[in-house]
């Protein structure tokens, strides 16, 4: 059955190469929807791991820091009944390179240096004083560079690592009260309290979200984005259905007076099927194996990061092989369908 | 190896094709013995792969029956039949019938491989068939860089791949010149002298006289020159019937004749009416194919009776 299926591969193999590289094509879009969700989802996560807190308390009526304005006076911060806490401000904001660099959208995260949400850089140092920011590595800025934030002039000290949220934004850390000012043009108002550990009854007024809420809060405004890009994928593994469904059928039309006359002989219906669904299984991981290559070129030339997960190099083969011998049943019908007799029809 | 003796009794195919019934093979029986070469002579199209389709269990006859020995084929269902082709059978296809993405070596292990043999095994069988019909160097040619002599002695191994004790030869000269024909003339008269039942379907006469046996599928007094003889026949009453063996052309001297095609149901669709001076049943004859359809007085009528060559010379040039 094995040298069967193989002889027929080498005899067709410009069909079998040009079907190969058709569905590698969408096999490699395939990975890089997967690995733009798998972004999404785990950006936000990642974001609020290294801001360090258990909980985020915020006025009542803000959904979530990232996603929302929140202001609440400083002075509540002392309402907040917890051993470890950290004010913050989280805004909206911009930075530019030099004077007439284009403006790149960031949200700025004003912190207390040595409190919670201080940025844990992986070049430079952590901002200390005025005139100091660390800036995410997407941005692309290199450490000692001159910037504006808000039309403001800074030099960036350090750099960070994965700290984007809501699809690619990213995080523009300063010493608190520069952010204030920058913020809400005063010292007196932050936007959140950040809290490690036990947490006492809060104050009229304020509510408390666990890391895992502003995780999913923070999520919330991409729901249609991954929603239209899962549509993709859903079209995308129809359309490479089609493409190895068509060439076992093809296949098999092509060969079904070999299987005639193999049926002829002797041959059970459950060894030619297995030729068949072998030669599916094969183009179908041939496919995925050559996508798995495709994706390492194609996924940085997309706008927003991709992060392909570990698992869909083991999944994404799981199901397509799945899917091609769904696909290529009409194929195999036509297998069990074959009449020997036909064997003994007319020159072929 | 040991088969037969084979024998078949009234076997009937019908098969309805557009609504009609077409019936290959009605009432044929002949018998056969182990190690014989026996050739099913006929014209295309009188029922000789319809015949070796039943005898080699790949297709059920209407009624009658085919008894390998004490084994009634006919009877043979599921996997017994399965068994029985996999194990008792050896085919040889008119068109060679070779998979072309194998090498002809391939071609000869690769069923066997199928039905169960090792890998091994199959492959020394192999190489010892090519060896046999004479193939050795050409084992690891695909089928498309042999010539059609070659083809057809890769498909005579093939068929022999399972040392089965009956071999079913379907036109195996048909494609073939006269030497790489007589090649394969040679090869398969010597393969029923050990023991081997061999069936070669066949309009090539070159096979008749390495026959042991000959069976015509059509009667062998067809061809035989009749006198022309006028008939008569009252209203009503049968001319011919739809599948009757076709000997005699027919003139109309007086009265009139329905044609009519009996339908696969029973029921009967008038095809035409015919007259004095006109002519009915010359295809059957000339082409040596069963009557297509029945004819029937429908008053007293009387007709001249024509072999097909004296109704070529007087009466067709005639019109």
């Amino acid at each position: 059955m094995i040298l069967l299926t193989f002889r027929d591969l080498i005899y067709r193999k410009t069909r079998f190469i040009v079907v190969t590289l058709l569905g590698a094509v969408v096999f490699a879009l395939l990975f890089v929807m997967t690995g733009l969700v798998n972004q999404f989802n785990l950006e936000p996560a990642e974001a609020a791991e290294q801001f360090g807190a258990d909980q985020w308390v915020l006025p009542v009526g803000v959904s979530a820091p990232f996603t929302s304005v929140s202001v609440m006076a400083i002075a509540e911060l002392d309402a907040v009944d917890a051993a470890t806490k950290s004010p913050v401000v989280i805004t909206r904001s911009s930075v530019a390179q030099g004077d007439g660099g284009t403006p790149e959208e960031v949200v700025l995260v004003g912190f207390e240096p040595g409190g919670l949400g201080a940025p844990q850089v992986i070049e430079g140092r952590a901002p200390q004083a005025a005139g100091e920011v660390a800036l995410d590595r997407s941005l692309d800025v290199s450490v000692g560079t001159a910037i504006t934030v808000a039309g403001e002039p800074f030099t960036v000290v350090g750099s960070t690592e994965k700290m984007t949220v809501l699809a690619g934004i990213p995080l523009a850390y300063l010493v608190l009260p520069e952010a204030q000012v920058l913020a809400f043009t005063s010292t007196d108002v932050i936007s959140s309290v950040l809290v490690s550990g036990e947490l006492g009854p809060l104050p009229e007024g304020l509510v408390s979200l666990s890391s895992d809420a502003v995780v999913a809060q923070t999520l919330q405004p991409l729901e249609g984005a991954i929603a239209s890009i899962d549509l993709v994928r859903a079209l995308l593994w129809i359309v490479a259905a089609i493409i190895v469904g068509a060439v076992v059928y093809l296949s098999a039309l092509d060969r079904q007076r070999d299987f005639a006359v193999l049926k002829a002989v002797g041959a059970s219906n459950g060894s030619l099927l297995g030729s068949l669904a072998l030669q599916a299984m094969l183009i179908a991981l041939g496919a995925v194996a050559l996508a798995a290559i495709i994706q390492v070129f194609l996924a940085p030339q997309f706008p927003l990061p991709v992060t392909v997960p570990a698992e869909a190099f083991w999944q994404l083969p799981l199901l397509a092989v799945v899917m091609a011998l769904a696909a290529g049943a009409i194929g195999m019908r036509k297998v069990l369908r074959s009449d020997p007799s036909q064997a003994f029809s007319g020159a072929a | 190896m040991t088969v037969g003796p084979l024998t078949v009794t009234d076997l009937v195919v019908e098969f309805v094709h557009d609504g009609y019934a077409i019936r290959p093979l009605d009432g044929l029986s002949f018998q056969a013995q182990a190690g014989e070469l026996i050739v099913l002579l006929g014209p295309s199209g009188c029922g000789k792969t319809t015949l070796l389709s039943c005898l080699g269990g790949i297709l059920t006859p209407t009624s009658g029956s085919i008894r390998m020995g004490d084994v009634d084929v006919t009877k043979m269902k599921g996997k017994q039949l399965d068994a029985y082709r996999r194990d008792d059978i050896g085919f040889v296809f008119q068109a060679f019938n070779l998979i072309p993405s194998l090498t002809a070596r391939e071609n000869i292990a690769v069923p066997l491989t199928l039905t169960g043999h090792g890998r091994k095994e199959s492959f020394a069988r192999a190489d010892e068939l090519l060896e046999q019909v004479g193939l050795a160097d050409r084992g690891g040619h695909l089928p498309s860089k042999l010539s059609g002599g070659q083809m057809q002695r890769v498909a005579v191994a093939r068929g022999l791949g399972h040392n089965p004790p009956l071999l079913l030869a379907d036109e195996p000269t048909a494609n073939l010149d006269h030497i790489q024909a007589e090649a394969i003339i040679r090869l398969l008269r010597g393969l029923s002298d050990d023991g081997r039942m061999i069936i070669v379907s066949t309009h090539d006469s070159r096979l008749v006289p390495i026959a042991d046996r000959i069976v015509h599928m059509v009667p062998p007094d067809q061809h035989e020159e009749r006198p022309t003889h006028d008939v008569s026949f009252a209203a009503g009453e049968s001319i011919f019937e739809q599948g009757d063996n076709a000997q005699l052309i027919y003139v109309i001297e007086s009265g009139e004749v329905d044609v009519i095609r009996i339908l696969a149901d029973g029921g009967e669709e008038q095809l035409n009416r015919l007259g004095p001076d006109q002519y009915f049943g010359e295809l059957g004859p000339f082409l040596g194919f069963p009557r297509s359809a029945s004819v029937r007085a429908r008053g007293d009528v009387v007709l001249t009776a024509y072999s097909p060559r004296v109704f070529r010379e007087k009466v067709l040039h005639k019109h």
